[in-house]
């Protein structure tokens, strides 16, 4: 399993988010990981709960699948705890910009949460 | 704050306005839009002839866009020949693979690589062209009102024939609206919406280009192509395009499933459109659709009136405003909120069925005295909190009042056991069904005016000069002088409008059925030692 090749940490998640590399991505969450949104359309009160490797696959497939740039700037990590800030661009020039603060157990992410905004 | 109110619910969504783009298609130009960011993308791909811009001026068209965009990045576009986009050469009709190729254009400009697509009537041969061509870059397929082959379900090629006509001749007007929402037909402001959707979206030229081309819609042969997952949604008594066009597409695409909904009105934007921003939303993203606008239950009374005596105009009009501003007041009296008019068609809303009905009585009892004939429904149930009553309840109570006769107070049978109790009388009125909704309607008549108003009735009322303010005395005795509106305003240093208030709150009170019986009734009370 890639789950084995690759460990999870900043320099990982840098690679895969920037080279769009959705299958590396998933390879990183534990099966029953949960992702949770936050953002205009997904208040705090009811944020976005994706759960399981095979709906946060769809869900970075999805992602993966526009052209768009990421750039992942600061990664801080604390033991299990991990956060970084990612700053993307659509062809149009659209931003969005996303803060996330990811769990770890086992070396795998069994948690994050991510907090967004974008350019409309 | 920018941008629309609109938006149902969620009036506080939009800090700036949508910003157009052109993607170039070739050498032609196709406008898009892009709203919301959710994780995945979702294309729409619309009908006959659209507009980007006045599309957010249309509560139902943006109702529904927001409804989408709430989960999906939405991408919008107006396709070749119509809307923002380049026109089309009348001469060289380009062929439904080059127009379908628009959505990959737009998609590129957009960076979306794979996107769900929503093709809604005349898009949804051009989504199913696009899944078929481009498997690897559709996610989803969601078909509204679809068809696969225009001229044995839309229309056949005569009836295409006089629709051009009508089009070359009446485009603009709005004339093409019965044609796709009969429903629609008496919401004057509706109707004005799509006489300008016409003319902004096409010329007479392009909108009967647009037609022939649609005409050569045949797409029967790559249905079998498709593999995307395919959700299909149709009204079951839509008057454009025949539901078994959908049925035949259930039956052809490999991996498809159709839902058939209540409802004649052909446009995805009109009609309950949250049935089918839930169906897709639930198809999409396996999630049920969370109700988002805050709901409460209410009363809602549908006030129309009508004209039977073949008055004039001039006289109908004054008749009508006296109703309207009579309408105001009594609406008030019995604790309701005045939420909406529709041309004759007055909405208003109550906390409870009794207080609706009592001013429902009252109503028709002043329609009476005005000399206008008035038809009322009544109904209950939830409606949003703010704005008009704009969703299913709001037109069910107007089809429930177009339906009553004269003098009736037509009432769904919630409304008649919720008021158990209230001294209230009804008399079963059978069962009829109302588009958009499952099941036939239960429907009672509110019974007879005595029991209605048992304490005291208008016209055992003292009709006493006593019971006028001093400043309706003033406006009478100036009625009595024959002055107009406009005078008496200007002597008494108030707004016509003010004025006008008085008059039909002096008329109200005395109980009379224009100025020219207070005028008289002035002249009676002012005897030889009058004012």
């Amino acid at each position: 399993m890639l789950t084995k090749t690759q460990a999870v940490n900043g320099a990982a998640i840098k690679k895969a988010i920037e080279g769009r590399d959705g299958k590396m991505l998933s390879s990183f969450y534990a099966d029953d990981a949960l992702v949770r949104v936050i953002d205009r359309n997904n208040p705090p009160s009811k944020p976005r709960e994706i759960r399981g490797r095979a709906a946060i696959t769809t869900f970075w497939d999805d992602i993966c699948s526009r052209a768009m740039t990421h750039k992942v700037d600061a990664t801080i990590a604390d033991g299990n705890s991990l956060a970084f800030t990612q700053a993307c661009a659509y062809p149009d020039g659209t931003k969005v910009f996303a803060a996330a603060m990811l769990e770890l157990k086992n070396g795998q992410i069994a948690r994050q949460t991510v907090v967004q905004a974008w350019d409309e | 704050m920018v941008g629309d109110q609109k938006s149902s619910g969620r009036a506080d969504t939009i800090v700036r306005p949508i910003e157009t783009r052109y993607a170039l298609s070739g050498e032609v130009r196709i406008a898009y839009q892009v709203v919301g960011q959710g994780s995945f993308d979702l294309v729409f791909v619309p009908g006959f002839i659209s507009n980007l811009d006045l599309h957010w001026e249309d509560e139902g068209y943006t109702r529904l866009l927001r409804r989408l965009s709430a989960f999906s990045r939405l991408i919008l576009f107006d396709k070749r020949g119509t809307g923002l986009s380049d026109r089309v050469d009348v001469h060289h009709l380009p062929s439904l693979e080059t127009r379908m190729d628009d959505v990959r254009a737009v998609m590129d400009a957009a960076g979306s690589g794979r996107a769900a697509l929503l093709g809604a009537s005349e898009g949804a041969p051009m989504a199913m062209l696009f899944a078929a061509t481009y498997p690897e870059r559709t996610r989803a397929l969601a078909l509204y009102g679809g068809y696969a082959h225009f001229h044995k379900w839309v229309m056949p090629p005569e009836r295409l024939d006089a629709f051009i006509a009508t089009a070359e001749t009446a485009w603009g007007t709005g004339a093409t609206l019965a044609n796709f929402a009969p429903g629609r037909v008496d919401d004057a402001r509706f109707s004005t919406w799509w006489a300008r959707f016409e003319r902004l979206s096409a010329s007479p030229t392009a909108a009967a280009t647009l037609a022939r081309m649609n005409a050569e819609i045949d797409v029967r042969g790559i249905l079998a192509a498709i593999d995307a997952p395919t959700l299909l949604i149709h009204r079951r008594n839509d008057v454009r395009v025949d539901p078994d066009a959908s049925r035949f597409l259930a039956r052809k695409i490999p991996n498809a499933r159709l839902i058939e909904i209540p409802g004649r009105d052909h446009p995805i934007w009109t009609g309950d459109v949250d049935r089918v921003a839930d169906l897709i939303e639930e198809f999409l993203t396996g999630e049920r659709a969370v109700g988002e606008a805050e709901r409460v239950l209410a009363a809602l009374l549908a006030t129309r009136i009508y004209d039977t005596a073949r008055l004039g105009d001039r006289m109908w009009s004054e008749r009508s405003e006296h109703f309207h501003e009579t309408w105001r007041a009594l609406v008030t009296r019995h604790g309701g909120r005045c939420t909406d008019v529709h041309g004759e068609t007055m909405i208003s809303r109550f906390d409870g069925p009794g207080r609706a009905l009592r001013c429902a009585a009252a109503l028709r009892d002043a329609a009476q005295q005005i000399g206008v004939a008035s038809a009322q429904g009544a109904h209950v149930g939830e409606i949003e909190l703010r704005g008009p009553p704009a969703g299913l309840m709001g037109r069910v109570t107007i089809q429930l009042a177009a339906r009553a006769g004269r003098g009736e107070i037509l009432a769904s049978r919630l409304v008649a056991d919720l008021a158990v109790g209230s001294g209230l009388h009804f008399a079963d009125a059978g069962r009829v069904s109302i588009d958009e909704l499952d099941e036939p309607m239960a429907l009672v008549l509110a019974m007879s005016e005595q029991h209605l108003e048992p304490a005291c009735r208008p016209k055992a009322r003292a009709t006493e000069p006593a019971c006028l303010t001093a400043r309706e005395s003033e406006v009478v005795s100036l009625i009595a002088d024959g002055k107009s509106n406009a005078a008496i305003a200007a002597e008494l240093r108030l707004s016509e409008h003010t004025v006008k208030r008085h008059v039909a709150n002096i008329l109200l009170k005395l109980d009379l059925p224009s100025r020219a019986a207070a005028a008289a009734f002035s002249a009676r009370q002012t005897g030889p030692d009058g004012p």
